[in-house]
């Protein structure tokens, strides 16, 4: 073996190692504990049953779900309406203001994200900047109801995941033959159909590939509900919280936590399936 | 072959310089103890600390149990976690001869049924939970009783923490019963009234209860002494009373984990935060009472008179201390769950 190989054995091994190790073994654990009993003492004992898996069958259960799937979808949906135009412009500014803009995109992320729900607190909070400026202008005479409700949720969830969005829309976006919108131009096409027929489609697989990278981590983000929203509804990420934490029911977290992993793969694998079938289109 | 010898000895070296000094793993609450006493313990000794925190005795009951308290030195369970954790063998007995501040200790807070002679247990501090508002927007002839937080003044005003136990025991007091019931009827019934005080929920406070009173987005609600204490500080309407059902009440203690590495060190550490002076300075930070007795004595007037630290001995008898409820945490959880997806 010649130390270039060894190199790459060992960038390989080290990267699989790690997965293996902190991904795939815990997923693993995680997965056998559904299948096991609720045990005070140690968390989970013998013998192996299904009975979490039918619990789950519950309108709370189903609730809890359906309030994560809302919030992300909506967070998902507004993320697009606002990162679209916004990769349209940034992919047509003159290339020497590109990385500038880009990085601007970037840099809050190297802040912590619990650090930047804190301010928006201070933001929001019914002493804070926001209705301060307000109520010092005289536009409202008393503050203006902003944290712990829902609107401060979507603040919060589309502040921290907008990035995701952008990012994949503007690659693809950067990379689009302008030609093409010439060309549909000269045929005749007006400003909305050249958008329909033409941009839309060619964006599509970055509108995907974003609206998967929002979506799935909004699923996860229990923490922006809590501190902006008042923790009043119960999200998939609390209720599984739970289960482990005050309940001490690993078991049952645990069956939780696979289901919301396999909707997830599903969700991927129709990603995966609808990219596919645009790739071929494309090429035909 | 060279370079990987490199790299093995460049990931080992931290590890090697670390093994000469003392060092003492401490897993506290948040916002528990003030850094003044940790470096002051520091300075004293030359045992460096190593400090992290955690928001809930289960949280940190799992941890202990998982790593059979390797890794940890001293923990602060409540009074019902420390019985716990002493029936299942996860503590160690604590050497009084080696506590020359065990004297200061309050003899009332000593001994208890948790555990007696305190053979695994050092009382750290006790609180309680109960009710605050914000007198610029709430009348105190209005807040006296824990059924003032059904008040319709107070639609989307209450901020509650975030603990199934503690909500759902409101509801049990409310309802007559003691916040340690396990009988599903009753805690059906706290649930009931818990429900129909949503709409005056405007915030369940996870973190800092404190906080959405101080950012007037809450005007009243349950909130511990020493949160209470914290916000009067900062802003002097937040007031504190207990309500005339009663209080709840908790003791928290230090202990050892039966796996502890710096057992030692873990003892000097808790002798320390006996002493009077380090208990005063723990007690003006955090604004909870402490169990030290000599403490108490030193302390300024307006200190030992302040009763959001120190409540009047009748609303002490009148208060109830929390204790394990064993499986019946299954039924509360279940009501926690469909309150707050409003099933």
């Amino acid at each position: 073996m010649n130390e270039r190989q060894g190199f790459k054995f060992f960038a390989v091994f080290i990267n699989m190692a790690w997965f293996a190790l902190f991904v795939l073994v815990p997923g693993l654990m995680v997965v056998g504990i559904s299948f096991l009993t609720r045990d005070m003492g140690s968390f989970f004992a013998w013998p192996p049953t299904l009975v979490h898996y039918k619990e789950l069958v519950d309108p709370v259960y189903a609730k809890v779900l359906g309030n994560s799937l809302v919030y992300s979808l909506n967070t998902t949906l507004l993320c697009l309406g606002i990162g679209y135009p916004f990769a349209w412009f940034l992919s047509r500014a003159p290339a020497y203001r590109r990385p500038l803009l880009l990085m601007m995109v970037i840099i809050p992320f190297w802040t912590s994200s619990l650090i930047r729900t804190y301010a928006l607190v201070i933001l929001l909070k019914a002493n804070g900047i926001i209705n301060a400026v307000l109520m010092g202008s005289g536009i409202v005479s008393e503050p203006v109801s902003m944290l712990y409700t829902d609107v401060a949720v979507y603040v919060g969830l589309v502040y921290s995941l907008l990035p995701f969005m952008i990012l994949p829309l503007y690659a693809v976006l950067e990379k689009m033959d302008l030609r093409l919108v010439e060309a549909a131009r000269d045929l005749g096409a007006n400003g909305l159909q050249v958008f329909v027929h033409v941009v839309l489609p060619l964006s599509l697989p970055g509108i995907m590939a974003g609206c998967i990278m929002v979506f799935l981590p909004a699923m996860g983000l229990f923490y922006i509900p809590d501190l902006l929203g008042g923790a009043k509804t119960m999200l998939v990420g609390n209720f599984i919280k739970n289960q482990f934490l005050t309940t001490s029911n690993w078991p049952f977290g645990s069956a939780a936590s696979v289901f919301l992993l396999l909707l997830m793969v599903l969700m991927l694998g129709i990603y995966f399936l609808l990219s596919n079938r645009f790739n071929r289109n494309q090429t035909l | 072959m060279k370079k990987w010898t490199i790299i093995l000895c460049l990931l080992l070296a931290p590890a090697l310089v670390c093994a000469g000094d003392k060092t003492l793993f401490v897993y506290n609450w948040t916002e528990y103890m003030p850094d003044e006493v940790l470096t002051a313990f520091q300075e004293k000794t030359g045992i460096k600390v190593i400090y992290s925190t955690y928001d809930s005795n289960e949280s940190m009951y799992a941890k202990v149990k998982l790593t059979r308290g390797k890794g940890y030195d001293v923990v602060f369970p409540s009074t019902y976690f420390v019985h716990k954790m002493r029936k299942e063998g996860l503590l160690s007995p604590i050497d009084h001869a080696g506590l020359s501040n065990f004297r200061h200790l309050d003899p009332i807070l000593l001994d208890k049924p948790y555990d007696p002679k305190n053979t695994y247990s050092i009382p750290y501090v006790w609180g309680s939970t109960a009710l605050a508002y914000n007198s610029d927007q709430v009348d105190p002839k209005n807040m006296t009783s824990w059924k003032d937080l059904w008040r319709p003044e107070f639609k989307n005003r209450l901020v509650m923490n975030d603990d199934v136990r503690e909500v759902l025991g409101i509801g049990l007091i409310i309802n007559g019963f003691s916040v340690n019931d396990t009988d599903p009827d009753h805690i059906r019934m706290a649930y009931e009234s818990i429900q129909a005080l949503m709409p005056n929920i405007r915030v369940f406070s996870g973190d800092s209860p404190k906080q959405p009173l101080l950012n007037l987005e809450a005007w009243a609600g349950m909130v511990w002494n020493g949160e209470a204490y914290m916000a009067a500080r900062e802003f002097d309407a937040i007031k504190y009373v207990y309500p005339e059902e009663g209080a709840i009440f908790w003791v928290d203690s230090m202990v050892i984990p039966k796996g502890a590495e710096n057992k030692k060190e873990a003892l000097a550490f808790i002798d320390f935060i006996l002493e009077p002076e380090n208990a005063l300075l723990v007690c003006e930070y955090i604004g909870y009472a402490p169990a030290n007795r000599t403490a108490i004595e030193m302390m300024p007037e307006e200190l030992k008179n302040n009763p959001t630290i120190f409540p009047d001995p009748t609303d002490v008898t009148k208060g109830e201390f929390q204790t394990d409820v064993g499986e019946a945490i299954l039924v509360y959880e279940r009501y926690w769950e469909r309150l707050k997806t409003g099933l």
